[in-house]
């Protein structure tokens, strides 16, 4: 079989698993198995175009565009493989599609481009970018159990300002009902805004805290003001409890 | 500028045009290394001088130095460093002047950078921040650790930029990675001497280690840097700090270690000058460097022997993969380099003297650093300035004097003249004595358990202080010296000029 018959087998593959995924309705995944996905989508991309690479005919003139493409590349991959995204596309069919499409492009452009610059650049700079997706996996939005962590780790304003009192779901659930319910569910179950059932799986109790201090829009920013730290904490530890 | 074509051009002999313009790279590669040398000693000198408390200023300023020195002494040997390697590669294959200066644009814009996040951010938890630290109980504004970050990614891609062109050069030139790293070679030696061909110069190696193993520490230092770099702009994202630690160590460890790698390819190149013998790769030699290849990249583990949370074997990994990357490569290097000058009958000028210190700096300073990867001592002494003292002697008397001796080497091969002989007793009495004073401070002070990263110190931290401050006056006057000489060297007449 043709180099470039395998080429398009491989690239056929390679999309079919870049959009499987985001037709599979609202998925909840943690964020380690959305890298090593991401990073199994990455495999595929540059592999395709190695071979693609492999049956072109070599580029004339200056060859410097192409070492910056597969320099760049494997950077952009990591920025759009950014953590906090996961859980919004996981409801976003087509945005979730046009980013593993992203991915796969950004795969094919390091190797492709590498290779395009000298024989064994694009080789190198595909272990490069698997290498970036696969570390991802284990510490890039992935982070181990509080308890486990320092006991200076990352306080958030919120705990800063109330170290040493627990939180109150309870009371969390009050003003969770009061003031996130209306986009969230009464439960939880999602609505106008992002489902929170299983956030837990995401966030610990920190990074909920500190996603409720500084929340991206569209969700509005109620710390300080509507609600205070102790507020803050207590809803934090209210929605780790959704299951 | 005509554009090259690697794969076609891999053989083609470099003309005097291209060398002209290749040595015009290095020049000035070389001297914003050594530029950037030069201010961050200042930096060095206005720390130690407020540990022996001859000045003072605030602590946070003292951090926010220490950071600058810290990053800016291992950017600017790099960057000499990868001036001359990139010379020496180009005198063997077709490079593109123009990603020499893609490379260089990125180095000076992440020194900008890093630059303007200490004055005027006053960012200051140093290169191995670990994280939370640059983001949570700082007393600098956030934006300066956004700066800073994009500073250091801006170095890192800089550096797989430069990597990048090589690796694709030197594949080109020998046929595949295994032709590059001298393995076919070293398993069929026979076959090469009946081909007449050629195995990779022992330069080639420095080359090729530095560009494979700079390509893996960029990944690593790039994965966390971007990860960081998400977290500033999105505290939501988590950051599992033993990963930001492993990661950032990887990097910081490597690249610290490649600026040695990338500066012994001077002494391959310069010795021989000096010798008038040549310097041949062997069999030997080529394996050291594969160890090299191979352990510098897991040997940064020494730096997480006291983090409970990392798993032990990797702890025991760590120490056997920092004495294999070492150990072989310096007594392969420094045996060969000895049995060069042996009854060669070489004048000691400023630059084989350089070479030949510098050398014995390299034994120096790694013997520091086998001690410190040995898990009993290091429990004892790697928070200690002991471990200051191992990469100074490493970046001052290793890495600085081979560069320096390149530099010299060079300028004595172009003018045909050596320095006076009462002139290479002053340099040599400033900068080894002075050095000597500087260095043994921290030995001493780290055998005394004086912790390091401390603005102020217990003691005897500052009485040694003031000692090392004084030998790195001596030191830097010792360099300024040097330095006026080199330009003297450099504006004199070429030798075949001054012979017509």
């Amino acid at each position: 079989m043709k180099s470039r018959t395998v080429a398009y087998i491989v690239l056929a593959v390679t999309i079919v698993f870049a959009i499987a995924p985001t037709y599979r309705g609202q998925i909840e995944l943690p964020v380690r198995v959305h890298h090593l996905l991401h990073a199994m989508v990455l495999v595929l991309a540059a592999f395709t175009g190695l071979l693609f690479a492999r049956s072109a005919a070599p580029a004339k003139g200056s060859r410097a565009f192409w070492l910056i493409v597969t320099i760049v590349a494997p950077m952009l991959a990591m920025f759009l493989m950014w953590p906090s995204n996961y859980s919004p596309l996981d409801r976003l069919p087509a945005a979730h599609t046009a980013e593993h499409l992203g991915l796969a492009l950004l795969g094919f452009l390091t190797a492709y481009a590498g290779q395009q610059y000298a024989t064994g650049v694009g080789v190198a700079m595909s272990l490069s970018l698997w290498a970036m997706a696969f570390l991802a996996a284990w510490g890039f939005g992935v982070s181990p159990p509080l308890q486990v962590q320092t006991a200076a780790a990352a306080p958030t304003a919120a705990a800063a300002a109330n170290a040493g009192t627990a939180p109150d779901p309870h009371h969390g659930q009050a003003v969770f009902s009061q003031n996130c319910a209306s986009c969230h569910g009464a439960q939880g179950q999602g609505g106008m805004g992002p489902r929170l059932i299983g956030e837990s799986s995401r966030k610990d109790l920190m990074q909920a805290e500190a996603w409720i201090e500084n929340p991206q829009p569209p969700m509005p920013k109620l710390y300080p003001g509507t609600l205070s730290a102790q507020d803050v904490r207590d809803v934090a530890a209210y929605v780790e409890t959704l299951k | 500028m005509s554009a090259i074509s690697i794969e076609a051009d891999a053989f083609a002999p470099a003309t005097a045009a291209d060398l002209r313009v290749a040595r015009r790279i290095m020049w000035t590669y070389i001297s914003t290394g050594l530029a950037i040398f030069f201010l961050m000693m200042l930096l060095g000198i206005a720390m130690r001088a407020e540990q022996a408390g001859w000045v003072t200023f605030d602590p946070g300023w003292f951090y926010a130095l220490l950071s600058l020195h810290g990053v800016g002494m291992i950017t600017a040997m790099a960057i000499a460093g990868l001036g001359t390697l990139w010379y020496l590669v180009r005198r063997e294959t077709p490079l593109d002047p123009r990603i020499a200066y893609l490379a260089y644009g990125f180095f000076v814009a992440g020194a900008l950078c890093v630059i303007i996040a200490v004055f005027p951010g006053k960012f200051g938890s140093l290169w191995t921040m670990l994280y939370p630290l640059p983001f949570v109980g700082t007393y600098w504004p956030s934006w300066a650790t956004g700066v800073w970050l994009v500073g250091n990614a801006l170095v890192m891609t800089g550096f797989m930029v430069w990597c990048a062109q090589i690796l694709g050069a030197l594949i080109a030139r020998f046929g595949g990675i295994l032709g590059m790293l001298g393995i076919g070679y070293v398993f069929n030696i026979r076959g090469y001497e009946e081909a007449h061909r050629e195995p990779p110069s022992p330069q080639m190696f420095a080359a090729a280690i530095t560009a494979i193993d700079g390509i893996i520490g960029s990944t690593f230092g790039l994965a966390a840097g971007i990860g960081m770099l998400v977290h500033w702009i999105d505290p939501s994202v988590a950051i599992d700090p033993l990963w930001a630690k492993n990661l950032i160590y990887q990097f910081g460890h490597t690249f610290a270690n490649l600026t040695m790698y990338m500066a012994v390819a001077g002494v391959y190149v310069g010795l021989p000058l000096c010798t008038k013998r040549e310097y041949h790769t062997s069999k030997p030699l080529a394996i050291a460097w594969w160890g090299t290849l191979l352990f510098v990249i897991i040997a940064y583990f020494h730096h997480l022997y006291m983090d409970f949370a990392q798993a032990e074997t990797v702890q025991f990994i760590g120490e056997i993969a920092s004495y294999l990357a070492a150990i072989p490569v310096v007594v392969v290097t420094v045996f060969s380099g000895a049995m060069l000058v042996h009854r060669s009958g070489m004048r000691w000028s400023l630059g084989s003297m350089f070479l030949y210190a510098g050398m014995i700096g390299w034994v120096v300073g790694g013997t520091a650093a086998v001690l410190d990867a040995t898990i009993p001592i290091n429990l004892d002494l790697h928070n200690t300035l002991w471990v200051p003292g191992h990469f100074h002697t490493y970046l001052l008397q290793g890495v600085l004097l081979f560069t320096m001796g390149w530099v010299f080497v060079t300028l004595e091969q172009r003018s045909a003249t050596i320095t006076s002989l009462a002139m290479r007793w002053l340099i040599g009495g400033t900068i080894f004595g002075g050095a000597a004073m500087f260095l043994l401070s921290f030995y001493i002070a780290g055998a005394n358990g004086v912790p390091r990263r401390y603005a102020v110190e217990p003691a005897p931290g500052p009485e040694l202080a003031t000692v090392a401050t004084i030998g790195a006056l001596i030191l830097l006057a010792g360099i300024i010296i040097a330095a006026i000489e080199a330009l003297r060297l450099a504006r004199l007449p070429k030798a075949q000029e001054a012979a017509a």
